[in-house]
C-alpha cells in the first residue's frame, strides 16, 4: 500500500552530500516529497528527513540504496505511529480592511502568529502537523494567497 | 618525509601495491606524470590512444588479476572520456580507483579552461568520489578510495585532485592497507532454513552471478554443486565460475541462454542464486520468473534482495563464506533422476549453429577450434553484441576471470582496451579480444598501444559488416527494416591494423580457420584477425521481450 514514508538519514557533513542522496533517488525513481537537512549540534555530522512516496518494498529499496552510500551513517524509517510531525508554513495574504477581523479570527484558531501586516498583506506562520497546515492553507484561500512557503515535514520518534 | 601531492599520490598507490596504471597525461596532471617520470622504475604507466581505452584497460586488468585497476586522466575532456569506462566497471561492480586532475584550486567554479565537475558527472556511476582540497588529506583519501573500492560489492571510485594540490608539499608517513570489513554472518535460523529447504528439494538447480568471481567461491561452489548434486547454470558475469566441461553446467540463462538451462529452471523445485543481481537480461519478463519454485538468494549486495525479483532466503555476505555455511548444514544429497533428466534435455537440445552456406564460416566453429588450440586456456575479452553471445556460448571456459565483458552496461568498445589490460595482468596468458566490425570501429585506435608496447593480443574481429544484434531484432520486430544496421565501411581492416603497427590476418572460408588461427597464436606480438562471417547468422536460442526465460526460440529464418 502507497503512503508517506519518513526517513531520518544521518550523514557525515561533506560536500555534496545532500546531491548525492537526491542523486540516488532520481536515478532510481523514488518519489520523495519533501526532504529537510540540518548540520547536528556536531558538525561533524548532518541528519535529513525525507518523505519518500511509496510501498513497503519501495521503502526498503530506498532505505538499502541509501545506506550504501559512503557517507550515509544510517538510515532510519520511522514508525509513523511514533512520531512527533512537525512543518513549518508562511503565507502571505492579500488584506482588506473588511477581512481583517476574519483573517485574525482564522489565524487565531490555529495558534498562527502574525508576522507582519502590510497596506494590502498579511503574513501568518504556523507550525504544525501537515493536516493543520493544510486546514489553515484553505481556510485562507478565498482571501487570496500572494505567496506560500512550507518546509518540508519534520519527524521524530518518540 | 615531506612530499608533494603528486609524490604522495605516488607513495599511495605503492603501499596499495599497484605497479601498473593505466592513463594520459595533460596539463592538470603535470605535477602526477612528472611523479611517475621518477617512479617509472616501480610504477608502470601504460600510455593509451585515448582515456576511454585507458579505463576499459584498467577495469581489464582488474577482472583479469582480481587487484584494483587504476587509470589517471587530466581534467575536463580527459576526465569526462573516462565516463563510460567507469559507468561499465560500475554496473559490473569490478574494483577501479580513478584519478583525474583539476584546475587549481582559485580557478575551481569559474568555467576555467578544461574545468569539469568530475565529481557531480561521476556521481551515479561510483561508489565513491572525492575533490581532494587540502593535501594534508591526500593519503588518507586514498587509502580510504582503494578500501571503498575493494570492500563488499566492489566498484569504481575517483579521486579529482586540483593541480596545486599535487604541488603542495606536506608530509607523509607510510601506512599498510587495512583488511576488509567482513559483514557478520546471517542469524543461523535462514541458514538452517536455507539448508533444510536444500535438502527437502527434489530438482534443485544452482545460478551463479559475477559475485562468485569476486569473491574467488568457483572452489565451493563446485563444492556445492557435488554436495546438492544440482544443475548448474553461469550467468554472463560468471563466465568460467564453473568449469564448462563439467556435466553439471547446462549453460548461459537469460535472454540467449541454452534450451537446457530454460528446461532447467522450468522444471526445478529450487534455485539456489548465488552473487546475481537478476539483471533483466537473465530474468527476461521478471513477472513471469521463478513463479512455480522458491528461491535461496545469496548477495553481499542487501540492496539486490528483492529488487528485481522477490526471494524466500536472503543470506547477506560473502559468496564463499555462505556457500561454506551452507556446506557445513547440507548432507550429501542424491538426485540421479533430477540430473539425468538434465543430461536428457543437454542431448536433445545441443547448442548448434547452422548456416546457410554449408561451406560458410560459423562463429561456432571459429570459437571451438580457438578453445582447442588454446587448450580452453585463454582468456577472452569482448566488445558488445552478437559476437559476445558468441564468445560466451562457444568458447569453454574453465575457470574463473576467462571471459571479461561488458555485461551490466554492455559497452560496445570495451573489449580492446580490456584485452590490454588484461594482458599486461597475465603476461603469460594468451588473451583474444572478440570483436565485431561495428565495435571495432569504437575504439580501434587501441591498436596503437598494443603495437607500441608489443602486447600480444589478438584481436579477432567477426566481420558481418552489419550490427549484428541490432539487425537481427530488426529482423524480428521491424519487418526487416535495417534501419542504419547495414555498415558496408570501406575499411580494409588488414591494412588499418599494419598501419598502426599491428600485424594482421584474414580469415574468408573454413580452410582458413585453424592454420590462420594457429599463425596468430604463434606470433609474440599484436596481430588482427578479420574473420568474415555471414551478416544473417543470428544468435540463438532468444528469449524475446516480454517472453518467459523458460520458452525461449530456438529458430528464427
Amino acid at each position: 500500500m502507497e503512503r508517506d514514508n519518513y526517513l531520518l538519514i544521518t550523514t557525515h557533513n561533506n560536500t555534496g552530500i545532500l546531491q548525492r542522496i537526491t542523486g540516488l533517488f532520481s536515478r532510481r525513481f523514488y518519489n520523495i516529497l519533501s526532504t529537510v537537512a540540518a548540520q547536528d549540534v556536531d558538525s561533524e555530522f548532518s541528519h535529513l528527513i525525507i518523505v519518500v512516496r511509496g510501498d513497503e518494498n519501495v521503502v526498503r529499496q530506498v532505505e538499502k540504496q541509501v545506506s550504501k552510500l559512503h557517507d550515509v551513517l544510517e538510515v532510519e524509517v520511522l514508525d509513523p505511529e511514533h512520531i512527533v510531525l512537525r512543518e513549518h508554513l508562511m503565507l502571505k495574504l492579500a488584506r482588506t480592511e473588511e477581512t481583517d477581523a476574519e483573517m485574525v479570527a482564522i489565524a487565531n484558531l490555529f495558534r498562527a502568529n502574525i508576522l507582519n501586516v502590510g497596506q494590502d498583506t498579511m503574513i501568518l506562520e504556523l507550525s504544525g502537523s501537515p493536516k493543520t497546515l493544510n486546514s489553515l492553507i484553505n481556510l485562507c484561500k478565498p482571501f487570496g494567497i500572494l505567496q506560500l512557503l512550507r518546509t518540508g515535514a519534520m519527524a521524530m520518534s518518540v | 618525509m615531506n612530499l608533494t601531492g603528486a609524490e604522495i599520490i605516488m607513495e599511495c598507490l605503492l603501499e596499495q601495491q599497484v605497479d601498473t596504471v593505466f592513463g594520459y597525461p595533460g596539463g592538470a596532471v603535470l605535477n602526477i606524470y612528472d611523479a611517475l617520470y621518477r617512479y617509472s622504475d616501480r610504477i608502470n604507466h601504460i600510455l593509451t590512444a585515448h582515456e576511454q581505452g585507458a579505463a576499459h584497460a584498467a577495469d581489464g586488468y582488474a577482472r583479469a588479476s582480481g587487484k584494483t585497476g587504476v587509470c589517471i586522466a587530466t581534467s575536463g575532456p580527459g576526465a569526462t572520456n573516462l565516463v563510460t569506462g567507469l559507468a561499465t566497471a560500475y554496473m559490473d561492480s569490478v574494483p577501479l580507483v580513478a584519478i583525474t586532475g583539476n584546475v587549481n584550486r582559485n580557478l575551481l567554479g569559474l568555467d576555467s579552461f578544461q574545468e569539469v565537475d568530475i565529481t557531480g558527472i561521476t556521481m551515479p556511476i561510483t561508489k565513491h568520489n572525492y575533490i581532494v582540497k587540502d593535501v594534508a588529506e591526500l593519503a588518507d583519501v586514498i587509502r580510504e578510495a582503494f578500501q571503498i573500492a575493494g570492500e563488499g560489492r566492489k566498484g569504481p571510485v575517483l579521486i579529482d585532485i586540483p593541480k596545486d594540490v599535487t604541488a603542495a608539499r606536506c608530509s607523509y608517513a607510510p601506512s599498510q592497507p587495512l583488511p576488509y570489513h567482513r559483514d557478520e554472518l546471517p542469524p543461523d535460523f535462514w541458514l538452517d532454513k536455507a539448508a533444510e529447504m536444500v535438502a527437502k528439494a527434489e530438482r534443485p538447480m544452482i545460478y551463479a552471478g559475477g559475485g562468485v568471481l569476486s569473491s574467488e567461491a568457483a572452489g565451493v561452489l563446485k563444492e556445492l554443486a557435488e554436495r546438492v548434486d544440482a544443475p548448474v547454470s553461469c550467468s554472463l558475469m560468471c563466465q568460467g565460475g564453473y568449469d564448462q566441461a563439467d556435466a553439471r553446467y547446462v549453460g548461459l540463462l537469460g535472454m540467449h541462454g541454452t534450451k537446457t538451462a530454460s528446461e532447467t529452471i522450468k522444471n526445478c523445485d529450487l534455485m539456489i542464486a548465488v552473487g546475481t543481481r537478476f539483471s533483466d537480461r537473465v530474468t527476461c519478463n521478471t513477472s513471469l520468473f521463478a513463479q512455480r519454485f522458491p528461491v535461496i538468494q545469496i548477495d553481499i549486495d542487501a540492496a539486490e534482495f528483492n529488487k528485481n525479483v522477490n526471494v524466500q532466503v536472503r543470506l547477506k555476505g560473502d559468496a564463499a563464506e555462505m556457500i561454506g555455511e551452507l556446506l557445513k548444514r547440507v548432507p550429501q544429497q542424491h538426485h540421479a533422476d533430477w540430473m539425468a533428466e538434465v543430461a536428457g534435455w543437454q542431448r536433445q537440445y545441443p547448442l548448434i549453429q547452422h548456416t546457410n552456406n554449408p561451406s560458410g564460416i560459423t562463429p561456432q566453429e571459429v570459437l571451438e577450434t580457438l578453445a582447442e588450440l588454446t587448450s580452453c586456456e585463454a582468456v577472452l575479452t569482448t566488445e558488445v553484441g552478437q559476437h559476445q553471445m558468441w564468445a560466451a556460448q562457444f568458447y569453454t571456459f574453465r575457470h574463473p576471470r576467462q571471459l571479461l565483458t561488458s555485461g551490466g552496461l554492455g559497452t560496445m568498445g570495451y573489449g580492446l582496451g580490456a584485452a590490454l589490460g588484461a594482458q599486461v595482468a597475465l603476461p603469460d596468458k594468451r588473451v583474444v579480444n572478440i570483436a565485431g566490425d561495428g565495435s571495432f570501429h569504437m575504439n580501434a585506435n587501441e591498436l596503437s598501444t598494443a603495437a607500441r608496447y608489443n602486447i600480444p593480443i589478438v584481436e579477432l574481429v567477426f566481420n558481418n559488416e552489419v550490427l549484428g544484434m541490432v539487425r537481427q531484432w530488426q529482423k524480428l520486430f521491424y519487418d526487416n527494416r535495417f534501419s542504419q544496421t547495414t555498415l558496408d565501411k570501406k575499411t580494409n581492416y588488414e591494412l588499418l591494423a599494419e598501419a598502426y603497427g599491428v600485424r594482421a590476418m584474414t580469415i574468408s572460408s573454413r580452410e582458413e580457420i585453424r592454420p590462420v588461427l594457429e599463425a596468430a597464436l604463434a606470433l609474440k606480438g599484436p596481430v588482427l584477425i578479420n574473420c568474415h562471417i555471414d551478416r544473417d547468422q543470428n544468435v540463438l536460442p532468444m528469449v524475446p521481450a516480454g517472453a518467459s526465460v523458460e520458452e525461449p526460440i530456438l529458430e528464427m529464418r
